[in-house]
């Protein structure tokens, strides 16, 4: 058991090696031997909730991973679960299970495409269980390696730009972060300066100065911009977020669900596990920042959304203005709305897996994905007729999108509200807006899609067959069930989250 | 005072080098003429002799501290590494050589016997520690570096990349000459190590006088390294050459720099004066500006082998940042650079050469799909260019981190910010390259690049430790903390 959670992130490692044995004709058997690991992996992750002791606070003391890896700088292989993390694992390999089942059409190459799929889950899941810093830079910046070549290769038209300018953007956030966990290494400790997130929290470096451009800058201040940053970009909080749409909108399915359902989350992540916890003055002192940052994601993408004719990059707007509300719950600072910032994220990234699956669904079926073509025609229209098993799962996933009472995402967007209404009202009132912004772009956008006439191509289409149902299940189930007892997430991360709020409020 | 044998002990692998020279030249003379059999042999032999003095160099590594030829020379483990990494890019480079088919039968003997001048001022350059020898190590380097850039003698481009670089250099160590005898003037020594305590006793008005004197000896030193402003000759130079020699150019002559500069550093910095301040602040512009010159010009190149060129110049820049640090940590981040940056440096010209060889010219295009037909090279080269662009897990992020950890260590925030943008910058022309190989198919069905069966497992075989040292570099750490200097 102390072992298992190295075995979650380099199952998919291994499996990758095992790939390697394939002979790269034998299409079937690679696509059979990516769902198999992928699975297992999610079974050791459901293996790790049925053992997580909720009632810790702390990093679970079971599953602790701490292996010295480079001892003259202090580094050390340190992999850890806390209520924090166990819901992002959990996330990330069902989504990761999920999407290898559904590019079973990929067109090309498919060995290295499911090679690199597997790569992306090690380190994503990396991402989520390293608690010493210097590997979790590691393993965000490896992210980047398997992203840019499953965009660039696999991707729509216009794939290489999305592919570099989603590398640079996330680079230049990553440099940024690479220099103040340096700086915070130095000044970590006399004489046992280490990298250990654990130890570096607790807010240590109140008092200290640092002299950049010729000025004296309080330590946590700047250096929690230098984080925000890199963290903010991978929300991504505006104005970082330039790169999102393009990068949605040429991914192939899979990876849209991946970069939208569990790499958006992976920048809240750092804010919860890194900034927050090493700068708690900082954070507190920048919350009203972050609040407003967070209302302008909410109404800017939900604004973006409502203008796009294109389906898919509506959805990447809508998952800008869901991150807004992450962001908000996470500024509260308050127990309710730091639960809901971390349900959101779980329950953000169910539903908008959801959609992008069904417009990837709907894609392999139509080859574009316009709500009205540029030419002004309708591009889909009356799919409801067409489509009636596909039409229920899209009205699912819309409305658990929208935050409609007994679907998931209203249980956390209502904590947030109740979180952070004491502290920002007139933000919490201007929020709300979104909210109706929210059931606005989608409704419209239903409307166009699914009612009216039936547009003249859309009557080939074949309705969603067994594999598709079968990869869609266990999200609507989440969905579904999640919506009306959302306890079993919820009580996972309680203490953890508790813990990091009454933190938060010493200072 | 040690006999003079006991010296020439110490400096047995460059007499070997020297030794080696005049051998091969003596087989050339008498054999009548080029052939392609000749040169096998010459370059056999030069290999041979080549890993020898390297392996003489691991005997250095566990002696003393020696200084020997009057203090003129001292051999230190610092010295020693770097020796050991122009070595090995020496060798690197003379197998280069052999397979490339820019550079005629005719040439291959000279360019053995020209590179293997070339290392010897190089050695010589590392381990100086008087002014003279500095001097005479830095001369050595540039004569016969005019030789070999104007290697191919009847193209227009390399003569004038000769031209080029003997009118640039000639100007460069004349400046530099003029500052140290003005050094002599105003200290009265000619050895670096006896520089802080002349320096201790002098007048604010001397010490000023001292200032532009040590700026005119950084010129030298710094066109050399090809930093910034005295990098105008590099691109030039660096395209006008054959593949081999830009690679030697890139990694023999700026490696012996930076080592001098940095010994340098260790005797001017530490002190509280107008010297040490100054000096501190051009290394850090002149750092600064060469990183990030070098990388926007690399943006816009159409060539390979220039872009390569000028992403040299860059990463020259980077290392120059580690001169600031002139304690364990700076000495360490250095040569763990110097090691890192030679892999990476042969992977990249090497597959840049095989390419360039089969239509005579490197232009971007050239790399269209070449995942589709050399997989394994198309990997390595990505592998090559994420690592130069410093993404981990791989060696040249390790290195970089080395160096930014250590400025930051002595709080040159800005400089470290500044670094880290210019890796961004650079992450943008590298991925070009990889776009092209990758991302895009081969316009025509014809191949693409001369890759021989034993190219191939030499760059797979040097791509290796690019990988490797990326996750486990204790070792390597270990034994970059072995470089130390001497300091009196």
């Amino acid at each position: 058991m102390s072992n298992l959670l190295n075995w979650i992130v380099w199952l998919p490692v291994l499996g990758i090696l095992g790939m390697l044995v394939i002979p790269k004709s034998n299409e079937t058997a690679i696509k059979y031997w990516a769902v198999i690991t992928t699975a297992v992996t999610l079974i050791l992750t459901l293996i790790l909730w049925n053992n997580f002791d909720p009632t810790i606070a702390d990093m679970q003391p079971n599953f602790m991973v701490k292996i010295p890896w480079i001892a003259q700088f202090n580094i050390n292989y340190t992999l850890g679960v806390d209520g924090i993390s166990l819901p992002m694992i959990l996330l990330t390999a069902l989504l990761f299970f999920l999407c290898t089942l559904a590019s079973w059409n990929i067109p090309k190459f498919i060995k290295a495409y499911f090679a690199l799929l597997l790569l992306l889950e090690a380190s994503v899941l990396g991402v989520f269980l390293a608690l010493d810093f210097f590997l979790f830079y590691v393993f965000w910046e490896v992210m980047l390696i398997p992203m840019f070549f499953l965009i660039g290769i696999w991707g729509g038209e216009n794939r290489e730009y999305a592919a570099i300018k989603f590398f640079l953007f996330t680079f230049l956030g990553s440099i940024l972060m690479l220099v103040g966990m340096i700086a915070l290494y130095y000044v970590s400790g006399q004489g046992a300066n280490s990298f250990d997130i654990l130890s570096l929290s607790g807010g240590h470096f109140r008092d200290l100065t640092v002299t950049m451009f010729g000025h004296d800058l309080p330590f946590n201040i700047l250096f929690f911009i230098f984080l925000f940053i890199g963290f903010a970009i991978k929300v991504p909080v505006f104005p970082f977020h330039t790169w999102l749409p393009h990068a949605h909108v040429q991914a192939p399915t899979a990876v849209s669900v991946i970069l939208a359902g569990v790499l958006l989350k992976m920048g809240t992540y750092g804010f919860l596990r890194i900034a927050f916890p090493i700068f708690p003055a900082a954070s507190i002192y920048f919350a009203d920042a972050i609040a407003w940052l967070g209302l302008v994601n909410i109404i800017y993408g939900a604004l973006c959304a409502m203008a796009q004719t294109d389906v898919k990059k509506l959805i990447a707007y809508s998952s800008i203005s869901h991150m807004g509300f992450v962001m908000l719950g996470l500024a509260a600072m308050t127990v309710q709305g730091m639960n809901g910032a971390v349900l959101q994220m779980f329950n953000h990234g169910t539903s908008t897996a959801m959609l992008f699956l069904l417009i990837g669904i709907l894609y392999e079926r139509s080859h574009h994905r316009w709500i009205i073509r540029p030419d002004g025609s309708r591009g889909f229209g009356g799919l409801y007729t067409q489509l009636p098993k596909y039409t229920i799962i899209f009205i699912i996933a819309m409305f658990a999108s929208m935050g409609l009472p007994g679907l998931s995402g209203f249980i956390s967007e209502a904590l947030i509200f109740i979180g952070i209404y004491e502290r920002f009202t007139t933000i919490t009132v201007l929020a709300v807006f979104g909210l109706l912004l929210g059931a606005a772009y989608l409704l419209w956008m239903f409307k166009r899609m699914f009612f009216g006439e039936v547009v003249e191509d859309n009557k080939q289409y074949t309705d969603v067959n067994a594999r598709e149902i079968f990869y869609m299940l266990p999200l609507v189930a989440a969905v579904m069930i999640f919506g009306v007892y959302p306890a079993p997430i919820l009580n996972i991360m309680r203490a953890s989250v508790g813990k990091l709020v009454m933190m938060l409020n010493t200072f | 005072m040690t006999s003079y044998m006991t010296n020439l002990a110490f400096y047995v692998p460059e007499l070997i080098v020297v030794g080696a020279m005049i051998l091969l030249l003596f087989i050339y003379a008498f054999s009548g003429g080029s052939s392609k059999k000749l040169n096998t042999i010459l370059s056999t032999v030069a290999a041979f002799i080549l890993v020898f003095v390297g392996y003489l160099q691991f005997g250095f590594l566990q002696a003393p501290i020696q200084e020997i030829f009057s203090r003129s020379v001292v051999i230190d483990q610092f010295g020693t590494i770097l020796k050991m990494v122009m070595v090995v890019g020496t060798l690197g480079v003379i197998y280069m050589a052999m397979v490339s088919q820019e550079i005629v039968e005719d040439l291959k003997f000279e360019f053995i016997i020209l590179v293997l001048g070339v290392l010897v001022g190089a050695m010589l350059l590392v381990s100086a520690t008087s002014m003279i020898t500095i001097y005479v190590g830095l001369e050595t380097i540039s004569i016969i570096s005019y030789a070999l850039s104007a290697l191919k003698k009847n193209d227009d481009l390399s003569a004038e990349a000769g031209l080029k670089y003997v009118l640039y250099g000639g100007f460069a160590s004349g400046v530099m000459l003029f500052g140290m005898s003005h050094i002599y003037g105003v200290l009265g020594t000619l050895f670096v190590y006896d520089f802080p305590a002349q320096l201790a006793s002098l007048t604010f008005d001397n010490m000023l006088v001292l200032v532009p004197a040590f700026l005119m000896f950084f010129v030298g030193l710094g066109y050399k390294i090809s930093a910034v402003p005295f990098h105008m000759w590099t691109p030039d130079v660096y395209e006008g050459s054959p593949v081999p020699v830009t690679t030697f150019f890139a990694i023999v002559p700026k490696v012996a720099a930076l080592g001098a500069l940095y010994r340098l550093s260790t005797v001017l910095i530490g002190q509280e004066t107008i010297l040490a301040t100054t000096w501190i602040t051009l290394i850090g512009i002149v750092g600064a500006l060469t990183m990030t010159v070098g990388n926007i010009a690399a943006i816009g190149q159409r060539s390979v082998k220039r872009m390569l060129a000028y992403s040299s110049i860059s990463h020259a820049g980077f290392i120059i940042l580690a001169t600031l640090v002139v304690d364990q940590i700076g000495s360490r981040s250095l040569v763990f650079y110097a090691i890192v940056y030679l892999f990476m440096t042969l992977v990249a010209f090497m597959i840049t050469g095989a390419v360039s060889d089969k239509y005579g010219n490197d232009y971007f295009d050239r790399f269209r799909g070449l995942i589709l037909r050399y997989p394994l090279m198309a990997i390595s080269m990505v592998i090559i260019m994420l690592s130069l662009a410093g993404i981990p897990p791989l060696a040249g992020f390790v290195a970089k981190f080395n160096i930014l950890a250590a400025i930051i260590k002595e709080g040159y925030y800005t400089l470290a910010v500044i670094a880290g943008l210019n890796s961004v910058i650079s992450l943008y022309y590298y991925m070009k390259i990889v776009r092209l190989m990758v991302l895009k198919e081969a316009e025509s069905t014809e191949d693409i690049a001369n890759f021989s069966i034993s190219v191939q497992s030499v760059v797979i075989f040097l791509t290796i430790p690019v990988v490797f040292l990326g996750i486990f570099w204790e070792t390597i750490l270990a034994f970059a903390n072995g470089a130390q200097i001497f300091i009196k």
